[in-house]
C-alpha cells in the first residue's frame, strides 16, 4: 500500500480547514456558514482517520471511533444552527447575517 | 466494571440528567408552572452540590458522599477517560453553585410561559456538561463535554425566540462558537497525530521523541485559539459583549458566572500538563529540547501575553461603555485575564489564586447580572444613566449591587480582595517575569476602580429623575412584562451579598480546601 505522505496530507486537511474558516468568516448567508462549518469539521475528521491508519492498533481503533463520534457531533451542531436560522427567518424574513445589527453600541 | 461502580462516582451527573428528562417530560405533558419547574431545578442542583461537597470530605455532609474515597486523587493507571481530582470536584461545586443561583433567581420568571420547561432543561443540561468537563482526562472527552454546554447555551441565549435581539445574540454566539469548536478539535486531531493518543496524561508526559514536532506546535496553537474563544480572551473576545447584552439577563449571569469557567478549567488540564512536566524533568531531558521547539517557555510566554492583553483591553473598553450590561461584559473579559495568570504560572499558590478568583467571580458577576435582570423587571432602562437614584429608591438592591462592584474592584473585606491577594502574591512568589503579571494585575485593578466608582456615583449620588424617563434604547426582552423584582431574585441577590462578605471576612474554609486540592493537582496531574 502506498500511503499519502504526511506533508501532502497536511496540505489537504489544512486546505479544507482554511476553506471552511474562510467561508465561515466571509459568507453572509447563514446556510452557507453552516456548510462552511461542516467543511472545516470534516478536515478534523479526516485528520483522525488518517493518523489512525499509522497508529498502533489500539490508538488506531480509538481514532476511528473518534471520527464516527465527531460525525454525529457535527450533525448535532448543524441541527441547532438550523433551528436558529428558522427562528431568525420567521421574525426577520431573511437569513442574511449582515442585516442583524441591533446589538451595537 | 459493573454498574454500581459506575453509578456511585457519577451521582451528581445522573441527578442532573434525571432532572433534565423530567423537565422535558413536563414540556411534552404541557405542565408549565414556573414555580414547580424552578423547584425541581433548585432541588436537583442543590442535591448534586451537597453530594459533591460530601465527596470533597466536608465532614457534616459526609452522608451525601457517593464517591468511593479510593477514587479521589488516585494516581492514574493506563489512559483513563475521566478521573476524580479534588480540584475537579471543587470546580464541580463552583459550577453547581452558579447553576443553583440562576435556578433560584429564575423562580421570578413569568409563570406559565410557553417553553418554560425548555429553559430549565437547557440550563441543567449545560450544567451537566460543565460537571463532565471537571472530571475529563481525555482531550476528546473534554471537548465533547464543553460542546454539551455550548450547544445548550446557544439555545438558552435564543430563549426569547420572538425577540430579534435575543436571536441575533444567539446567531453570533453560534457562529463564533462553531469557529472555536472547529479550531479546538482540529488542534486535538493534530496532537493525536503527533502522540497517537488523546489522553491528557499521555500527551503531558510523552517521553518518546515526537515524529512531527511541528504538529505539536500547531496543535497547541489551535487549542489555545479555540479555548480562548470560550474564555473570552482578547483578541478572541468580540462576541462576548453582544451575546451577554442580547441574552436574557438570567442567562447572561449563567454565561459570565458559569459556563465561561469551563474553558479556564480546560486550560488547566490541557496546558499545565506539558508546562509542569517540562519544569519537573528539567531542560536536559525535554523531548522538545535541542531544536527550535522548546514548548514549555513558548506556551508560558503566550499565555502571559494573552493574560496581560486581556485584562488591559477589557478594562479600557469597560471605561467607555454607557450600557450597564455591556460594561459588566467587558469587566468580565478583564477578569478572565486575571484568572489566566494562574494557568500561566502553574504553581500550587497560583492555581489556588485562580480558582479562588473563579469562585469569587461566580458570586460577583453572576450576582451583578441578576441585579441587572431584577432592575430590568422593575422597568428601568439598560443605560447606566437610567439607574440614577436607584440607591435611594431601592436601598437594599442598590447596596447589594454596590457590594458586588466593590468586590469586583477588589476592596478589602470582600471575597474579591481575598482572591486577588492570593493570586497576585503567588505571581510575586514565582519570581522572574511573573512579577510583571502581578504589576499588570494591580495596575488594572486600579484602572477598574474608575468605572465601578462611576456606577456607584450614579446609583447613590445622582438625583433620581422626577419623571420616569423612557428608556433610550430598545428595552431588553425581560423588561416587557414589567413585574416586580420577584421573590426568587430578591432572595438570591441577598444570599450572594451575604456570601461575598462572609467569604471576604472568613475565607479559610474555601481557601484551605482549594489549597489542598491545588497541591494534589500539581503532584498527580503532572
Amino acid at each position: 500500500m502506498t500511503a499519502l505522505p504526511v506533508e501532502g496530507f497536511l496540505v489537504l486537511s489544512g486546505g479544507l480547514l482554511a476553506i471552511g474558516i474562510f467561508g465561515l468568516l466571509t459568507r453572509r448567508n447563514f446556510i452557507l456558514i453552516l456548510i462552511a462549518v461542516e467543511i472545516a469539521m470534516n478536515a478534523t475528521i479526516l485528520n483522525f482517520v488518517y493518523f489512525a491508519a499509522f497508529a498502533p492498533t489500539a490508538a488506531g481503533l480509538s481514532g476511528q471511533a473518534i471520527a464516527v463520534v465527531l460525525i454525529g457531533f457535527a450533525a448535532t451542531e448543524v441541527a441547532v444552527g438550523l433551528a436558529i436560522v428558522l427562528a431568525l427567518n420567521r421574525i426577520q424574513g431573511t437569513i442574511n447575517v449582515a442585516q442583524a445589527t441591533e446589538l451595537k453600541e | 466494571m459493573d454498574a454500581s461502580s459506575f453509578i456511585g462516582p457519577f451521582v451528581p451527573e445522573l441527578l442532573l440528567l434525571g432532572a433534565v428528562l423530567l423537565v422535558f417530560l413536563f414540556d411534552v405533558l404541557g405542565i408549565r408552572r414556573n414555580e414547580g419547574l424552578s423547584t425541581i431545578a433548585v432541588a436537583a442542583t442543590s442535591l448534586a452540590l451537597l453530594s459533591v461537597l460530601g465527596d470533597l470530605g466536608f465532614a457534616p455532609l459526609g452522608v451525601f458522599a457517593t464517591l468511593p474515597p479510593a477514587l479521589l486523587d488516585a494516581a492514574p493507571t493506563g489512559a483513563p477517560l475521566y478521573a476524580f481530582t479534588s480540584l475537579g470536584l471543587i470546580f464541580q461545586a463552583i459550577f453547581l453553585l452558579s447553576a443553583l443561583l440562576v435556578c433560584l433567581a429564575s423562580a421570578s420568571r413569568p409563570s406559565n410561559e410557553k417553553g418554560a420547561p425548555i429553559f430549565y432543561g437547557l440550563l441543567l443540561l449545560a450544567t451537566l456538561g460543565m460537571l463532565l468537563v471537571a472530571v475529563a482526562t481525555d482531550l476528546i472527552f473534554l471537548l465533547l463535554a464543553i460542546e454539551v454546554t455550548s450547544i445548550s447555551t446557544y439555545l438558552l441565549v435564543a430563549y426569547h425566540r420572538r425577540e430579534s435581539r435575543s436571536l441575533e445574540a444567539a446567531m453570533k454566539f453560534f457562529i463564533i462558537g462553531a469557529l472555536s469548536t472547529v479550531l479546538s478539535f482540529y488542534g486535538a486531531s493534530l496532537l493525536f497525530g503527533a502522540y497517537d493518543s488523546t489522553n491528557l496524561f499521555a500527551i503531558g508526559r510523552a517521553t518518546s521523541t515526537v515524529g512531527f514536532p511541528v504538529l505539536v506546535l500547531l496543535g497547541y496553537g489551535f487549542l489555545i485559539a479555540g479555548l480562548a474563544f470560550k474564555v473570552t480572551l482578547v483578541p478572541f473576545h468580540a462576541w462576548a459583549v453582544d451575546v451577554y447584552d442580547g441574552a436574557p439577563s438570567d442567562v447572561s449571569a449563567f454565561l459570565a458566572g458559569g459556563t465561561k469557567k469551563i474553558g479556564l478549567f480546560a486550560f488547566f488540564l490541557v496546558f499545565l500538563g506539558p508546562i509542569l512536566y517540562i519544569k519537573a524533568i528539567g531542560a536536559g531531558e525535554s523531548p522538545f529540547q535541542g531544536g527550535a521547539l522548546d514548548l514549555g517557555p513558548v506556551l508560558t510566554l503566550t499565555l502571559a501575553v494573552l493574560a496581560v492583553i486581556t485584562m488591559t483591553v477589557g478594562n479600557l473598553l469597560a471605561l467607555l461603555q454607557k450600557e450597564m450590561k455591556r460594561m459588566l461584559a467587558y469587566s468580565s473579559i478583564s477578569q478572565a485575564g486575571y484568572m489566566l495568570i494562574g494557568v500561566t504560572i502553574g504553581t500550587a499558590p497560583a492555581i489556588t489564586g485562580a480558582t479562588m478568583q473563579i469562585f469569587a467571580h461566580v458570586l460577583m458577576k453572576g450576582g451583578a447580572f441578576l441585579v441587572v435582570a431584577g432592575v430590568a423587571a422593575l422597568g428601568i432602562g439598560p443605560l447606566i444613566d437610567d439607574w440614577k437614584g436607584l440607591g435611594t429608591r431601592r436601598p437594599l438592591l442598590g447596596a447589594a449591587f454596590a457590594l458586588m462592584l466593590l468586590s469586583l474592584a477588589g476592596v478589602p473585606l470582600t471575597v474579591g480582595f481575598v482572591s486577588k491577594f492570593v493570586l497576585f502574591s503567588s505571581a510575586v512568589q514565582a519570581q522572574g517575569y511573573f512579577v510583571w503579571l502581578a504589576v499588570a494585575g494591580l495596575l488594572n485593578s486600579a484602572l477598574s476602580v474608575f468605572y465601578y466608582a462611576r456606577v456607584l456615583k450614579v446609583i447613590f449620588f445622582d438625583a433620581a429623575p422626577t419623571v420616569p424617563v423612557a428608556p433610550t434604547a430598545p428595552p431588553p426582552a425581560e423588561a416587557l412584562p414589567a413585574g416586580g423584582l420577584g421573590y426568587g431574585r430578591a432572595v438570591t441577590i441577598g444570599l450572594i451579598a451575604v456570601l461575598i462578605v462572609a467569604f471576604g471576612v472568613y475565607p479559610q474554609p474555601v481557601l484551605g480546601a482549594i489549597q489542598a486540592a491545588a497541591q494534589h493537582f500539581i503532584t498527580v496531574g503532572a
